[in-house]
């Protein structure tokens, strides 16, 4: 699904990765964990090519770092589904259309539009939400209004950068739960954290990153 | 189809999500094409104007006496032939008694017995002629006829209309390209502005997989919105402002200005869709990766 291999990236004020090898079978549910700073979002930004390696290379699907070229990332992108930290969603529009919008990428049609936008606010717990705006969203109703518009587009992988570092622990561990009902149904699931006490126990596999290298695979 | 259904809806809801940066990105092409309009209104009317006062030149020419009608009509004829000449009208000695008669109420023959006036041709020159009339050379030409006694002309007065009016035109089209230059500068960094305010939508745009198309294309159709829209607003504007001004001027300078909302809608239409879109597309380049 997701593989590594010998990548390197080095940022021109510093910072980074170096030598990252891993991969991250189909159905996999993994964290990344490591303090602030450790390298955790370049790798994902490395992940779903928002940067390229210097070293090495990403191989995602059919999709290769060394070979890409940049019209064909939107196309990976499409594959992948992304929660942030910050939600990212937009605030000039509604629930519905915050979710709906990957879809109209997408070339969906309309009743198709409806049919599967409908069917992820149900699973997000969110139906009766869907004309309301981020701003009138708490902060776990609109981090699971963004896993449902990474979720829409069924993709094969979803990297979570950071997902519940705005959450209170109860709306994390529940996050938490969501992220893994959604991995049992067949999707992969990466997600970034530096908060061990969230994610141990778990019975997933854990990857450690300290200083832009990787401690335990 | 259902993709350019919602390119186009973007393009337009953008227009009420972002409503402050819509209404002065339009105000601001508003301003700009109602200068560049007025100047295209004036230097085409400037036209009118040259051509309305070019009508009232004329030359005169009085042959001597004892020459034949019919060799009036001969060398008429080869007046007709000079460059610059637009129309000529014959005035016999007995149109020039006639017109003595209506002018002064008494028959020239009661008075002096005879018919004293020559006859003579009037020369109107050419309108429709974007360089200077230079009237010297046709008066030269209409000398040279051994049978030509006089010719009278406002030759100053027509070398100080021509003269100023080739100055006009050189600084109405350096003033017209200068506010063209500058429209395209403020319209286009209107625009990228307005682009740089959502930079964030075209990341998040990015990440969800958009193509570069599929980012470009709302702002696009935005910009061409809000070009169309001022170049609307200034062509009502300057319509409406003539509509009022035009009886007015009619009665200062004796030209009808005319215009037409049509045709200035199109034109400051299609400069500012023009710059709109190519502003916006160059403007968001800037931001996708």
């Amino acid at each position: 699904m997701i593989q590594l291999d010998n990548v390197s990236y080095e940022y021109e004020k510093g910072g980074g990765v170096s030598n990252v090898n891993f991969a991250l079978g189909d159905d996999e549910y993994a964290f990344l964990i490591g303090p602030t700073g450790s390298g955790k979002t370049t790798l994902l930004r490395l992940a779903y090519m928002e940067l390229l390696p210097q070293v090495g290379k990403v191989i995602i699907n059919k999709f290769d770092s060394s070979k890409i070229k940049s019209k064909k990332i939107p196309f990976l992108r499409r594959k992948i589904g992304m929660v942030f930290q910050n939600y990212n969603l937009l605030n000039d529009r509604n629930l519905f259309e915050n979710i709906a919008l990957p879809l109209h990428v997408m070339g969906y049609q309309k009743d198709e539009i409806l049919d599967k936008v409908s069917e992820s606010l149900e699973e997000i717990g969110l139906s009766s939400k869907s004309e309301h705006y981020p701003n009138e969203l708490s902060g776990g109703e609109q981090q699971r209004a963004c896993v449902a518009r990474a979720l829409v587009k069924d993709p094969d992988i979803i990297l979570a950068d950071e997902p519940t570092g705005n959450l209170d622990p109860v709306t994390s561990f529940e996050l938490i739960k969501l992220l893994e009902e959604i991995n049992r149904e067949g999707t992969s699931i990466l997600m970034a954290s530096h908060n061990y006490n969230l994610i141990k126990g778990r019975g997933h596999r854990i990857i450690e990153i300290q200083n832009g290298i990787i401690r335990k695979s | 189809m259902d993709k350019l259904v919602f390119l186009l809806s973007e393009g337009l809801k953008n227009l009420w999500r972002h409503k402050l940066t819509a209404f002065t990105s339009i105000f601001s092409i508003f301003l700009t094409l109602t200068v560049a309009g007025s100047l295209i209104i004036v230097s085409q009317n400037t036209d009118r104007i040259i051509e309305y006062l070019r009508d009232k030149y004329k030359i005169e020419v009085f042959f001597k006496q004892n020459i034949s009608n019919d060799r009036i009509e001969e060398i008429v004829q080869e007046f007709q032939k000079i460059n610059g000449v637009r129309s000529t009208t014959i005035i016999t000695k007995l149109d020039a008694k006639k017109i003595f008669k209506s002018q002064f109420g008494e028959d020239i023959l009661d008075i002096v017995g005879y018919n004293p006036f020559p006859a003579s041709c009037v020369i109107n020159l050419v309108k429709r002629q974007k360089e200077k009339i230079n009237i010297r050379p046709i008066v030269n030409k209409l000398r040279k006829f051994s049978e030509v006694d006089e010719v009278n002309y406002q030759g100053r007065l027509i070398n100080r209309i021509e003269t100023a009016y080739q100055s006009f035109v050189k600084v109405m089209v350096a003033l017209l390209s200068i506010v063209i230059i500058v429209s395209i500068f403020i319209i286009s960094n209107t625009v990228r502005l307005t682009v740089y305010a959502k930079k964030e939508l075209i990341k998040s745009f990015e990440l969800i997989g958009a193509t570069r198309l599929f980012v470009k294309a709302p702002f696009i159709i935005e910009g061409i919105f809000h070009g169309l829209i001022g170049a609307l607003l200034a062509s009502l504007f300057l319509t409406g402002l003539l509509e009022i001004a035009s009886s007015f001027i009619l009665s200062i300078i004796g030209v009808k200005i005319s215009y037409s909302f049509l045709s200035l809608f199109g034109f400051l239409g299609g400069i500012s869709i023009l710059i709109s879109s190519i502003g916006s597309s160059r403007a968001i380049s800037q931001f996708i990766k």
